[in-house]
Protein backbone atom coordinates (compact mmCIF):
# COMPACT_ATOMS: atom_id res chain seq x y z
CA UNK A 1 0.00 0.00 0.00
CA UNK A 2 1.30 3.05 -1.32
CA UNK A 3 0.70 6.70 -0.02
CA UNK A 4 -0.01 7.68 -3.70
CA UNK A 5 -1.17 4.62 -5.06
CA UNK A 6 -3.77 5.36 -7.78
CA UNK A 7 -2.63 9.19 -8.36
CA UNK A 8 -0.99 10.87 -11.50
CA UNK A 9 1.43 13.31 -11.44
CA UNK A 10 3.34 15.33 -13.58
CA UNK A 11 6.50 16.87 -13.31
CA UNK A 12 8.57 20.09 -14.96
CA UNK A 13 11.84 19.40 -15.30
CA UNK A 14 11.17 16.01 -13.60
CA UNK A 15 14.66 14.06 -15.20
CA UNK A 16 17.06 15.44 -12.99
CA UNK A 17 17.86 16.80 -9.39
CA UNK A 18 14.98 17.84 -7.42
CA UNK A 19 12.24 17.05 -9.83
CA UNK A 20 14.04 13.31 -9.92
CA UNK A 21 13.74 13.00 -6.66
CA UNK A 22 10.02 13.83 -6.39
CA UNK A 23 9.45 11.13 -9.05
CA UNK A 24 11.20 8.61 -7.52
CA UNK A 25 9.38 9.16 -4.12
CA UNK A 26 6.50 9.78 -5.59
CA UNK A 27 6.39 6.26 -7.66
CA UNK A 28 7.99 4.47 -4.73
CA UNK A 29 4.06 5.28 -3.18
CA UNK A 30 2.85 3.83 -6.06
CA UNK A 31 2.22 6.84 -8.03
CA UNK A 32 2.44 7.32 -12.15
CA UNK A 33 4.30 9.69 -13.00
CA UNK A 34 5.43 12.07 -16.18
CA UNK A 35 8.26 13.84 -16.34
CA UNK A 36 9.31 16.27 -18.58
CA UNK A 37 12.94 17.98 -19.67
CA UNK A 38 14.12 19.66 -22.36
CA UNK A 39 16.22 16.98 -23.89
CA UNK A 40 14.97 13.64 -25.33
CA UNK A 41 18.21 11.76 -24.56
CA UNK A 42 18.34 13.04 -20.89
CA UNK A 43 14.60 11.71 -20.40
CA UNK A 44 15.42 7.94 -22.07
CA UNK A 45 18.43 8.15 -19.45
CA UNK A 46 16.41 8.93 -16.58
CA UNK A 47 13.36 6.07 -17.97
CA UNK A 48 16.09 3.79 -17.68
CA UNK A 49 17.78 4.82 -14.55
CA UNK A 50 14.31 4.46 -12.72
CA UNK A 51 13.40 1.42 -13.64
CA UNK A 52 9.55 1.80 -13.01
CA UNK A 53 8.47 0.72 -16.58
CA UNK A 54 5.07 1.79 -17.38
CA UNK A 55 4.83 3.65 -14.67
CA UNK A 56 6.97 6.44 -15.85
CA UNK A 57 6.74 8.32 -19.14
CA UNK A 58 8.70 11.60 -20.50
CA UNK A 59 7.34 14.37 -22.17
CA UNK A 60 10.45 16.45 -23.97
CA UNK A 61 10.27 20.19 -23.93
CA UNK A 62 11.35 23.53 -23.32
CA UNK A 63 8.76 24.22 -20.35
CA UNK A 64 9.52 28.06 -20.73
CA UNK A 65 6.86 27.74 -23.27
CA UNK A 66 3.26 27.66 -23.20
CA UNK A 67 2.99 25.02 -25.57
CA UNK A 68 4.33 22.40 -23.56
CA UNK A 69 3.58 23.04 -20.51
CA UNK A 70 0.13 22.68 -21.55
CA UNK A 71 1.02 20.02 -23.83
CA UNK A 72 2.64 18.02 -20.47
CA UNK A 73 -0.49 18.05 -18.99
CA UNK A 74 -3.02 17.04 -21.90
CA UNK A 75 0.22 14.28 -22.48
CA UNK A 76 -0.36 13.25 -19.03
CA UNK A 77 -4.29 13.27 -19.01
CA UNK A 78 -4.29 11.19 -21.92
CA UNK A 79 -1.23 8.55 -20.82
CA UNK A 80 -2.46 8.17 -17.33
CA UNK A 81 -5.99 8.59 -17.37
CA UNK A 82 -6.05 11.78 -15.18
CA UNK A 83 -3.91 14.41 -13.26
CA UNK A 84 -4.04 14.09 -9.44
CA UNK A 85 -0.49 16.29 -8.69
CA UNK A 86 0.81 19.01 -10.31
CA UNK A 87 4.67 19.72 -9.92
CA UNK A 88 6.04 22.93 -11.42
CA UNK A 89 9.31 22.53 -10.08
CA UNK A 90 11.46 23.82 -13.56
CA UNK A 91 13.44 27.08 -13.17
CA UNK A 92 16.24 28.85 -13.03
CA UNK A 93 18.70 31.91 -14.75
CA UNK A 94 21.09 31.80 -17.33
CA UNK A 95 23.16 35.14 -17.87
CA UNK A 96 21.58 36.83 -14.63
CA UNK A 97 22.98 40.15 -14.05
CA UNK A 98 22.40 43.43 -11.77
CA UNK A 99 19.12 45.08 -12.41
CA UNK A 100 21.18 47.85 -13.89
CA UNK A 101 22.46 45.43 -16.28
CA UNK A 102 20.33 43.01 -17.25
CA UNK A 103 19.03 42.33 -20.58
CA UNK A 104 15.53 42.20 -21.84
CA UNK A 105 16.30 38.58 -23.42
CA UNK A 106 17.30 37.49 -19.84
CA UNK A 107 14.50 39.14 -18.07
CA UNK A 108 11.93 37.61 -20.30
CA UNK A 109 13.31 34.14 -20.32
CA UNK A 110 13.42 33.93 -16.15
CA UNK A 111 9.84 35.51 -16.59
CA UNK A 112 8.50 32.88 -19.12
CA UNK A 113 10.58 29.83 -17.21
CA UNK A 114 10.01 30.98 -13.40
CA UNK A 115 6.52 32.54 -13.29
CA UNK A 116 4.84 32.24 -16.78
CA UNK A 117 5.32 28.36 -16.49
CA UNK A 118 3.94 27.85 -13.19
CA UNK A 119 0.84 30.13 -14.21
CA UNK A 120 0.49 28.08 -17.39
CA UNK A 121 0.59 25.06 -15.59
CA UNK A 122 -1.52 25.84 -12.70
CA UNK A 123 -3.95 27.01 -14.92
CA UNK A 124 -4.49 23.50 -16.92
CA UNK A 125 -3.69 21.63 -13.87
CA UNK A 126 -7.00 23.58 -12.04
CA UNK A 127 -8.90 22.99 -15.33
CA UNK A 128 -8.93 19.75 -15.07
CA UNK A 129 -8.68 19.17 -11.06
CA UNK A 130 -12.00 21.34 -10.34
CA UNK A 131 -14.17 19.19 -11.94
CA UNK A 132 -12.93 15.82 -10.07
CA UNK A 133 -13.03 18.39 -7.05
CA UNK A 134 -9.68 16.67 -6.04
CA UNK A 135 -5.87 17.90 -6.57
CA UNK A 136 -2.37 18.89 -5.25
CA UNK A 137 -0.29 21.49 -7.10
CA UNK A 138 3.05 22.46 -6.01
CA UNK A 139 5.34 25.00 -6.68
CA UNK A 140 9.35 24.53 -6.46
CA UNK A 141 10.09 28.16 -5.53
CA UNK A 142 12.73 29.26 -3.52
CA UNK A 143 14.66 30.55 -0.44
CA UNK A 144 14.86 33.62 -2.81
CA UNK A 145 10.77 33.70 -3.05
CA UNK A 146 11.29 35.20 0.41
CA UNK A 147 14.52 36.82 0.30
CA UNK A 148 16.78 38.61 -2.41
CA UNK A 149 20.08 38.61 -3.75
CA UNK A 150 22.19 41.16 -5.70
CA UNK A 151 22.96 40.01 -8.77
CA UNK A 152 19.85 37.89 -8.76
CA UNK A 153 17.02 40.13 -9.39
CA UNK A 154 15.05 38.19 -11.90
CA UNK A 155 15.04 35.11 -9.84
CA UNK A 156 14.12 36.80 -6.55
CA UNK A 157 11.12 38.36 -8.66
CA UNK A 158 9.76 35.38 -10.41
CA UNK A 159 10.02 33.36 -7.16
CA UNK A 160 8.15 36.08 -4.89
CA UNK A 161 5.20 36.18 -7.74
CA UNK A 162 5.08 32.57 -7.59
CA UNK A 163 4.22 32.64 -3.79
CA UNK A 164 1.93 35.39 -4.00
CA UNK A 165 0.23 32.77 -6.84
CA UNK A 166 0.44 29.99 -4.89
CA UNK A 167 -1.15 32.12 -1.93
CA UNK A 168 -4.23 33.48 -3.92
CA UNK A 169 -4.89 30.13 -5.89
CA UNK A 170 -4.96 28.51 -2.64
CA UNK A 171 -8.13 29.86 -1.51
CA UNK A 172 -9.74 30.17 -4.95
CA UNK A 173 -9.81 25.78 -4.72
CA UNK A 174 -9.85 25.94 -1.04
CA UNK A 175 -12.96 23.91 -0.38
CA UNK A 176 -12.86 21.47 -3.34
CA UNK A 177 -10.30 19.36 -2.18
CA UNK A 178 -7.56 21.01 -3.99
CA UNK A 179 -4.43 22.14 -2.29
CA UNK A 180 -1.70 24.64 -3.65
CA UNK A 181 1.22 25.27 -2.09
CA UNK A 182 4.97 26.16 -2.96
CA UNK A 183 8.41 24.71 -1.62
CA UNK A 184 11.37 26.97 -0.47
CA UNK A 185 14.37 25.15 -0.70
CA UNK A 186 17.88 26.44 0.38
CA UNK A 187 20.79 26.42 -2.60
CA UNK A 188 21.12 22.74 -3.66
CA UNK A 189 23.90 21.64 -5.79
CA UNK A 190 21.95 20.53 -8.68
CA UNK A 191 22.73 19.78 -12.40
CA UNK A 192 20.82 23.60 -13.31
CA UNK A 193 23.05 25.06 -10.10
CA UNK A 194 26.17 23.59 -11.45
CA UNK A 195 25.84 24.59 -15.17
CA UNK A 196 24.57 28.28 -14.84
CA UNK A 197 26.10 28.93 -11.01
CA UNK A 198 29.79 30.13 -12.18
CA UNK A 199 28.17 32.61 -14.43
CA UNK A 200 25.74 33.28 -11.73
CA UNK A 201 28.71 33.71 -8.96
CA UNK A 202 30.18 36.50 -10.97
CA UNK A 203 27.26 38.42 -11.26
CA UNK A 204 26.61 38.52 -7.93
CA UNK A 205 30.17 39.73 -7.43
CA UNK A 206 31.77 36.70 -5.66
CA UNK A 207 33.57 35.59 -8.18
CA UNK A 208 33.50 31.61 -8.18
CA UNK A 209 30.88 28.90 -8.13
CA UNK A 210 32.44 27.54 -4.88
CA UNK A 211 32.03 30.80 -3.16
CA UNK A 212 28.64 31.05 -4.25
CA UNK A 213 27.70 27.85 -2.63
CA UNK A 214 29.44 28.91 0.44
CA UNK A 215 27.82 32.09 0.82
CA UNK A 216 24.40 30.18 0.80
CA UNK A 217 26.06 27.79 2.66
CA UNK A 218 27.15 30.06 5.49
CA UNK A 219 23.25 31.44 5.87
CA UNK A 220 21.64 28.88 7.28
CA UNK A 221 21.93 27.18 10.53
CA UNK A 222 22.99 24.05 9.00
CA UNK A 223 25.71 25.50 7.12
CA UNK A 224 25.55 23.34 4.14
CA UNK A 225 23.68 23.59 0.99
CA UNK A 226 20.05 21.37 1.18
CA UNK A 227 19.56 18.33 -0.72
CA UNK A 228 16.73 17.33 -3.16
CA UNK A 229 15.67 14.11 -0.94
CA UNK A 230 14.97 17.07 1.63
CA UNK A 231 12.51 18.51 -0.59
CA UNK A 232 11.41 15.50 -2.38
CA UNK A 233 10.21 14.30 1.47
CA UNK A 234 8.06 17.59 1.56
CA UNK A 235 6.63 17.13 -1.84
CA UNK A 236 5.31 13.46 -0.73
CA UNK A 237 3.61 14.91 2.13
CA UNK A 238 2.34 17.48 0.69
CA UNK A 239 0.82 15.44 -2.32
CA UNK A 240 -0.27 12.86 0.26
CA UNK A 241 -3.49 12.78 1.81
CA UNK A 242 -1.50 13.54 4.55
CA UNK A 243 -1.15 17.14 3.40
CA UNK A 244 -4.88 17.70 2.31
CA UNK A 245 -5.11 20.55 4.96
CA UNK A 246 -2.29 22.25 4.65
CA UNK A 247 -2.12 24.85 1.27
CA UNK A 248 -1.72 28.04 1.00
CA UNK A 249 1.91 27.50 2.54
CA UNK A 250 5.48 28.06 1.50
CA UNK A 251 7.12 25.86 2.77
CA UNK A 252 10.36 25.99 3.94
CA UNK A 253 13.20 23.80 3.25
CA UNK A 254 16.45 25.83 3.92
CA UNK A 255 18.07 24.81 7.09
CA UNK A 256 17.25 28.08 8.20
CA UNK A 257 18.27 30.41 6.12
CA UNK A 258 14.96 32.64 5.87
CA UNK A 259 13.69 34.90 9.26
CA UNK A 260 10.18 33.90 8.11
CA UNK B 1 11.63 -1.10 9.43
CA UNK B 2 10.03 2.39 11.13
CA UNK B 3 11.70 5.46 9.89
CA UNK B 4 12.28 6.04 13.54
CA UNK B 5 13.32 2.78 15.15
CA UNK B 6 15.48 3.20 17.78
CA UNK B 7 14.77 6.93 18.57
CA UNK B 8 13.59 7.59 21.88
CA UNK B 9 10.83 10.62 22.21
CA UNK B 10 8.85 12.98 24.48
CA UNK B 11 5.64 14.51 24.35
CA UNK B 12 4.73 17.17 26.50
CA UNK B 13 1.10 17.25 26.71
CA UNK B 14 0.73 13.35 24.98
CA UNK B 15 -1.92 12.08 26.67
CA UNK B 16 -5.14 13.70 24.50
CA UNK B 17 -5.34 15.93 21.04
CA UNK B 18 -2.38 16.88 19.35
CA UNK B 19 0.44 15.62 21.52
CA UNK B 20 -1.07 11.80 21.78
CA UNK B 21 -1.44 11.93 17.68
CA UNK B 22 2.29 13.08 17.61
CA UNK B 23 2.88 10.15 20.01
CA UNK B 24 1.12 7.57 17.94
CA UNK B 25 2.54 8.73 15.35
CA UNK B 26 6.04 8.74 16.31
CA UNK B 27 5.20 5.00 17.80
CA UNK B 28 3.93 3.92 14.81
CA UNK B 29 7.06 4.59 13.14
CA UNK B 30 9.32 2.82 15.96
CA UNK B 31 10.48 5.20 18.19
CA UNK B 32 9.49 4.89 22.24
CA UNK B 33 7.54 7.36 23.04
CA UNK B 34 7.48 9.21 26.77
CA UNK B 35 3.86 10.54 27.27
CA UNK B 36 3.15 13.79 29.37
CA UNK B 37 0.16 15.11 31.18
CA UNK B 38 -0.64 16.21 34.54
CA UNK B 39 -3.59 13.38 36.07
CA UNK B 40 -2.01 10.16 36.33
CA UNK B 41 -5.64 8.61 35.52
CA UNK B 42 -5.43 9.78 31.87
CA UNK B 43 -1.91 8.91 31.36
CA UNK B 44 -2.95 5.61 32.10
CA UNK B 45 -6.33 5.28 30.04
CA UNK B 46 -4.32 6.84 27.85
CA UNK B 47 -1.23 4.01 27.57
CA UNK B 48 -3.87 1.39 27.84
CA UNK B 49 -5.58 3.28 24.67
CA UNK B 50 -2.63 3.19 22.46
CA UNK B 51 -1.50 -0.46 23.50
CA UNK B 52 2.23 -0.22 22.77
CA UNK B 53 3.74 -1.80 25.93
CA UNK B 54 6.99 -0.91 26.63
CA UNK B 55 7.18 1.10 23.78
CA UNK B 56 5.26 3.79 25.90
CA UNK B 57 5.21 5.46 29.03
CA UNK B 58 3.78 7.68 31.21
CA UNK B 59 5.48 10.71 32.79
CA UNK B 60 3.12 12.84 35.52
CA UNK B 61 4.40 16.20 35.70
CA UNK B 62 2.73 19.97 35.50
CA UNK B 63 4.86 21.83 32.39
CA UNK B 64 4.12 24.71 34.73
CA UNK B 65 7.15 24.52 36.51
CA UNK B 66 10.71 24.13 35.78
CA UNK B 67 10.73 21.03 37.83
CA UNK B 68 8.32 19.31 36.13
CA UNK B 69 9.63 20.15 32.82
CA UNK B 70 12.80 18.98 33.84
CA UNK B 71 11.48 15.85 35.45
CA UNK B 72 10.36 14.97 31.91
CA UNK B 73 13.20 15.39 29.92
CA UNK B 74 15.28 13.39 32.88
CA UNK B 75 12.79 10.91 33.05
CA UNK B 76 12.59 10.07 29.23
CA UNK B 77 16.92 9.31 29.47
CA UNK B 78 16.19 7.44 33.10
CA UNK B 79 13.09 5.08 30.97
CA UNK B 80 14.95 4.55 27.62
CA UNK B 81 18.58 5.64 28.13
CA UNK B 82 18.54 9.26 25.90
CA UNK B 83 16.05 11.84 24.57
CA UNK B 84 16.10 11.96 20.67
CA UNK B 85 13.12 13.80 19.70
CA UNK B 86 11.39 16.45 22.09
CA UNK B 87 7.58 17.68 21.06
CA UNK B 88 6.81 20.55 23.73
CA UNK B 89 3.46 19.85 22.76
CA UNK B 90 1.48 21.27 25.59
CA UNK B 91 0.02 24.77 26.10
CA UNK B 92 -3.35 26.41 26.16
CA UNK B 93 -4.63 29.51 27.68
CA UNK B 94 -7.53 30.72 30.18
CA UNK B 95 -8.54 33.52 31.57
CA UNK B 96 -8.46 35.68 28.56
CA UNK B 97 -9.03 39.25 28.14
CA UNK B 98 -8.49 42.11 26.07
CA UNK B 99 -5.23 43.86 26.85
CA UNK B 100 -6.72 46.53 28.62
CA UNK B 101 -8.60 44.47 30.90
CA UNK B 102 -5.97 41.65 31.61
CA UNK B 103 -4.52 40.85 34.68
CA UNK B 104 -0.81 39.75 35.51
CA UNK B 105 -1.73 36.75 36.70
CA UNK B 106 -3.49 35.69 33.13
CA UNK B 107 -0.53 36.68 31.22
CA UNK B 108 1.84 35.05 33.21
CA UNK B 109 -0.06 31.78 33.50
CA UNK B 110 -0.45 31.79 29.64
CA UNK B 111 3.59 32.92 29.26
CA UNK B 112 4.37 29.78 31.74
CA UNK B 113 2.57 27.29 30.62
CA UNK B 114 3.15 27.96 26.52
CA UNK B 115 6.56 29.82 26.15
CA UNK B 116 8.73 28.67 29.65
CA UNK B 117 7.79 25.26 29.29
CA UNK B 118 8.67 24.94 25.75
CA UNK B 119 12.56 27.10 26.90
CA UNK B 120 12.50 24.70 29.78
CA UNK B 121 12.48 21.28 28.21
CA UNK B 122 14.16 22.53 25.31
CA UNK B 123 17.43 23.39 27.07
CA UNK B 124 16.67 20.46 28.94
CA UNK B 125 16.43 18.31 26.42
CA UNK B 126 19.96 20.36 23.92
CA UNK B 127 21.67 19.55 27.47
CA UNK B 128 21.61 15.58 26.37
CA UNK B 129 20.67 16.71 22.32
CA UNK B 130 24.38 18.16 21.98
CA UNK B 131 27.05 15.54 23.30
CA UNK B 132 25.04 13.11 21.27
CA UNK B 133 25.13 15.02 17.94
CA UNK B 134 21.47 14.28 16.90
CA UNK B 135 18.40 15.66 17.93
CA UNK B 136 15.04 17.15 16.55
CA UNK B 137 12.71 19.32 18.34
CA UNK B 138 9.44 20.57 17.67
CA UNK B 139 7.67 23.53 19.36
CA UNK B 140 3.72 23.29 18.23
CA UNK B 141 3.40 26.62 17.86
CA UNK B 142 0.13 28.37 16.55
CA UNK B 143 -1.69 29.96 13.70
CA UNK B 144 -1.30 32.69 16.11
CA UNK B 145 2.50 32.62 16.74
CA UNK B 146 2.06 34.79 13.57
CA UNK B 147 -0.91 36.49 13.08
CA UNK B 148 -2.82 38.44 16.24
CA UNK B 149 -6.62 38.02 17.27
CA UNK B 150 -8.48 40.76 19.22
CA UNK B 151 -9.06 39.19 22.86
CA UNK B 152 -6.26 36.46 22.48
CA UNK B 153 -3.37 38.48 23.60
CA UNK B 154 -1.89 36.28 26.06
CA UNK B 155 -2.32 33.36 23.93
CA UNK B 156 -0.56 35.29 20.60
CA UNK B 157 2.30 36.81 22.80
CA UNK B 158 3.23 33.33 23.82
CA UNK B 159 3.52 31.94 21.02
CA UNK B 160 4.80 34.40 19.21
CA UNK B 161 7.54 34.09 21.71
CA UNK B 162 8.20 30.23 20.83
CA UNK B 163 8.70 31.28 17.66
CA UNK B 164 11.24 33.30 18.22
CA UNK B 165 12.83 30.91 20.80
CA UNK B 166 12.95 28.62 17.89
CA UNK B 167 14.87 30.62 15.27
CA UNK B 168 17.46 31.83 17.64
CA UNK B 169 18.07 28.30 19.03
CA UNK B 170 18.26 26.43 15.55
CA UNK B 171 20.66 28.77 14.55
CA UNK B 172 22.86 27.68 17.62
CA UNK B 173 22.87 24.12 17.16
CA UNK B 174 22.23 24.02 13.10
CA UNK B 175 25.41 22.14 12.38
CA UNK B 176 25.44 19.89 15.34
CA UNK B 177 22.75 17.22 13.74
CA UNK B 178 20.10 19.26 15.83
CA UNK B 179 17.08 20.17 13.99
CA UNK B 180 14.67 22.80 15.71
CA UNK B 181 11.36 23.89 14.29
CA UNK B 182 7.90 24.93 15.16
CA UNK B 183 4.49 23.51 13.62
CA UNK B 184 1.67 26.24 13.93
CA UNK B 185 -1.80 24.48 13.46
CA UNK B 186 -4.89 26.52 12.71
CA UNK B 187 -7.78 25.47 15.31
CA UNK B 188 -8.06 22.08 15.88
CA UNK B 189 -11.04 21.35 17.87
CA UNK B 190 -8.83 19.35 20.83
CA UNK B 191 -10.30 18.83 24.29
CA UNK B 192 -8.35 21.50 25.20
CA UNK B 193 -9.50 23.70 22.51
CA UNK B 194 -13.30 22.54 23.91
CA UNK B 195 -13.19 23.45 27.65
CA UNK B 196 -10.77 26.56 26.99
CA UNK B 197 -12.22 28.55 24.05
CA UNK B 198 -15.65 29.21 25.04
CA UNK B 199 -14.22 32.04 27.52
CA UNK B 200 -11.60 33.23 24.74
CA UNK B 201 -15.07 33.33 22.34
CA UNK B 202 -16.13 35.91 25.04
CA UNK B 203 -12.98 37.48 25.24
CA UNK B 204 -12.99 38.04 21.38
CA UNK B 205 -16.28 39.56 21.71
CA UNK B 206 -17.74 36.34 19.94
CA UNK B 207 -21.61 35.30 20.81
CA UNK B 208 -20.68 31.66 20.98
CA UNK B 209 -18.08 28.38 20.99
CA UNK B 210 -19.69 28.04 17.74
CA UNK B 211 -18.78 31.51 16.60
CA UNK B 212 -15.21 31.41 17.27
CA UNK B 213 -15.03 28.19 15.80
CA UNK B 214 -16.70 29.16 12.71
CA UNK B 215 -14.51 32.35 12.55
CA UNK B 216 -10.94 30.27 12.30
CA UNK B 217 -12.23 28.49 9.99
CA UNK B 218 -14.13 30.95 7.94
CA UNK B 219 -10.31 32.62 7.81
CA UNK B 220 -8.91 29.56 6.15
CA UNK B 221 -8.92 28.63 2.55
CA UNK B 222 -10.09 25.31 3.37
CA UNK B 223 -13.08 27.17 5.12
CA UNK B 224 -13.03 23.88 8.03
CA UNK B 225 -10.78 23.04 11.26
CA UNK B 226 -7.28 21.36 10.77
CA UNK B 227 -6.87 18.08 12.55
CA UNK B 228 -4.79 16.51 14.89
CA UNK B 229 -3.23 13.70 11.92
CA UNK B 230 -2.38 16.76 9.83
CA UNK B 231 0.34 17.77 12.35
CA UNK B 232 1.52 14.50 13.21
CA UNK B 233 2.34 13.68 9.76
CA UNK B 234 4.10 16.87 9.71
CA UNK B 235 6.27 16.29 12.97
CA UNK B 236 6.90 12.59 10.94
CA UNK B 237 8.93 14.53 8.64
CA UNK B 238 10.98 17.11 10.80
CA UNK B 239 11.77 13.52 12.94
CA UNK B 240 13.26 11.77 9.85
CA UNK B 241 16.46 11.41 8.36
CA UNK B 242 14.82 13.80 5.13
CA UNK B 243 13.87 16.56 7.96
CA UNK B 244 17.91 16.98 8.72
CA UNK B 245 17.60 20.11 6.08
CA UNK B 246 14.92 21.74 7.60
CA UNK B 247 15.38 23.76 10.67
CA UNK B 248 14.08 27.43 12.09
CA UNK B 249 11.52 26.97 9.87
CA UNK B 250 7.67 27.91 11.35
CA UNK B 251 5.86 25.95 9.26
CA UNK B 252 1.88 26.48 8.57
CA UNK B 253 -0.54 23.83 9.15
CA UNK B 254 -3.10 25.99 9.19
CA UNK B 255 -5.62 25.39 5.62
CA UNK B 256 -3.83 28.66 3.99
CA UNK B 257 -4.82 31.33 7.22
CA UNK B 258 -1.42 32.05 8.38
CA UNK B 259 -0.47 34.89 5.03
CA UNK B 260 3.43 33.73 5.82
Amino acid sequence: MGKLDGKVACITGGTRSIGRAMAEAFVSEGAKVVVNGRNEEKGQKCLEEMGAGDAVSFFAGDSSKQSVVEGLIDFTVSTFGQLDICCLNSGGVQMTAPVAQMSDEEWALEVDWNLNHVFWGMRKALQHMIPRESGRVLVTSSVEGKLGKPGLPGYAATKHAVNGLVKAAAHEVGTLGITVNSILPGLIETDIVRETGPDSAVAMGLGTYETLIEVFSSESAIKRPNKVEEVAAVALLLASDAGRNITGSTFPVDGGTMPY
Amino acid sequence: MGELDGRVACVTGGTRGIGRAIAEALLREGASVVINGRSEEKGTVALEEMDAGEKAHFISADVKSREGCEAIVSGTVEKYGKIDILVANAGGASNHAPVAELTDEAMEDSLVWNFWHTFWTMRSALGHMIPQGWGRIIAVSSVEGKVGKPGLAIYVSAKHAINGLVKSSAHEVGTLGITVNAVCPGLIETDIVKEVLPLAAESMGLESYEAALDLFAQESAIKRLNEVEDVAEVCLLLTSEAGAGITGSLISIDGGTAPY
